[in-house]
């Protein structure tokens, strides 16, 4: 999957999760506070993205996660275990 | 100072709300089926009273439900309609307002699906304790209408909302709330828990290609009681400020009971229930021959439903050939936490109405269960003592009376 495709991916995917989300503000830079996501909100995401995607978010990096951007580099670096 | 019942909700496996409830209820409507919520065909036991059409997407937003357990999302349905139907409580202080929820289990939906994501090496959702927690349905009652004062949860097995309601009753007796939200909820029909109580040969196996026959307090052939769930809630005010507030009065709550075999934890025993029977009349200050119905525990297990009939029968000398008794699980299996609350309802609407719910299934009753059970056909009776009982694993038993005295 190519960076586009993955962002478009990741995107459609939080604006499902957020309440009232208008998806055509939501870039890589909108942050998770911007979408109105506490912290265990932001741990919920990232669960339900593990769900999603089959990426598995672990380990000390997962803690500097702020944008949706974020998310979409850090998928890029750790692939599905299967793909 | 009394106590009155201002308001219900109920969601259980014959119907949701009062009136849905009351008039399966009373037509001897049967809510017991195959298990459909998840692949049954390993176990013993293959029916339950599941309530089928439950959409929690009409009253919570998708992240609410994704941070609670059926068994909480079933009691907020329950205190949702329980509110509706008491009218507004705006006149009182939040503070004042209380909760008190019984549950056997609590979110055991969720431990069993976290349970076997973590045994097949995956990450458990992060709501996984907060949807566990026995006191997760108290805290979102609360949350959601904004009750304030004391919040706690009961858990004694099949007894929990029996001593929640009990509870609640001498929470507004010592005067630190003014009113209570007050009843049970329970949703485990589930896999791990099912064939937990098969481990103990308490479930019904024999009836599993006649689900609607499985339930069946005191009559002969009966071997096991049927997992259901649901949720009952009671809005539960002081006389003097419900009347001021111009609310509808049901019934008066009027004793509480408890009472510990202190033999078995899983046995029941004669001298706890008559004891617990006891004290909740005493409480009440009725004496046992103004008692008109009996809500029985009435499981339809084997052991169950003569030690019951016996405690009756112990306990009201003569006067139990006059009573009233119905079994409310014939109809929706055992709502194990839940099933005094709904059991609450069914006492309160026999004493609102003067209809008597029937015990379904009992075309030929054990000779050893000899009392007047209400067989298959509703009853008219007026009726203005009614009791409830309760008695869980533990051997806690829980037993509370409401009157129109």
């Amino acid at each position: 999957m190519d960076t586009a495709e993955l962002e478009k991916q990741v995107i459609e995917f939080i604006a499902s999760k957020a309440e009232n989300a208008d998806i055509s503000k939501i870039s890589t830079a909108t942050t998770f506070e911007d979408l109105g996501f506490d912290s265990l909100d932001t741990v919920q995401l990232l669960f339900d993205a593990e769900e999603k995607f089959g990426v598995s978010f672990d380990g000390e990096e997962v803690k500097g996660l702020r944008t949706v951007g974020d998310i979409v580099d850090y998928m890029s670096k750790h692939p599905p275990a299967a793909s | 100072m009394r106590v009155v019942v201002t308001g219900m909700g109920v969601v259980s496996p014959i119907g949701t709300g009062i009136d849905q409830f009351w008039d399966a209820a009373t037509r001897g409507k049967s809510g017991i089926s195959s298990i459909q919520c998840f692949d049954a065909s390993n176990q013993h036991s293959r029916v339950a009273g599941q309530i089928h059409e439950f959409d929690p997407t009409s009253f919570m937003s998708a992240k609410q439900i994704e941070q609670t357990d059926r068994f909480t999302q079933l009691a907020l349905r329950a205190a949702g309609l329980a509110l509706e139907d008491a009218g507004s409580l705006e006149s009182y202080e939040p503070r004042r307002l209380a909760v008190s929820v019984g549950s056997g289990m609590g979110g055991f939906s969720t431990f069993e699906s976290s349970a076997a994501r973590r045994f097949q090496n995956k990450s458990v959702p992060p709501f996984t304790v907060p949807r566990i927690m026995a006191n997760s349905a108290a805290g979102w009652i609360a949350t959601k209408h904004g009750l304030k004062g004391v919040n706690w949860t009961c858990s004694t097995a099949c007894s929990s909302a029996g001593n929640a309601i009990g509870m609640a009753l001498d929470l507004l007796r010592v005067g630190k709330a003014d009113a209570v939200m007050a009843g049970g909820a329970e949703a485990c029909v589930l896999p791990l828990t099912m064939v937990g109580f098969e481990a103990l040969h308490t479930l019904s196996t024999g009836f599993n290609q006649d689900p609607v026959r499985a339930s069946r307090p005191f009559a002969t052939g009966r071997d096991g009681f049927v997992m259901g769930e649901g949720s009952a809630m009671l809005v539960l005010e002081k006389e003097e400020t419900a009347l001021k507030r111009g609310a509808r009065i049901y019934a008066y709550l009027e004793g509480y009971g408890c009472a510990c075999d202190a033999t078995h934890l899983v046995a029941p025993d004669i001298d706890g229930q008559v004891a617990a029977m006891q004290a909740a009349l005493q409480d009440a200050r009725v004496r046992p021959e103004q008692v008109d119905y009996i809500n029985a525990h009435a499981t339809s297990t084997t052991l169950g439903d003569v030690i019951e009939t016996k405690a009756i029968k112990k306990l009201f000398g003569d006067h139990a050939g006059e009573l009233t008794i119905s079994a409310t699980k014939s109809m929706i299996g055992h709502t194990i936490g839940a099933s005094a609350a709904i059991g609450s309802i069914a006492a309160i609407m026999s004493l609102h109405t003067g209809t008597l719910h029937p015990t379904i299934n009992l075309d030929e009753a054990d000779p050893e269960c000899d009392l007047n059970y209400t067989p298959n056909q509703a009853v008219q009776r007026k009726v203005q003592v009614a009791l409830c009982n309760a008695f869980g694993f533990g051997g806690n038993n829980a037993c509370i009376v409401f009157t129109t005295l």
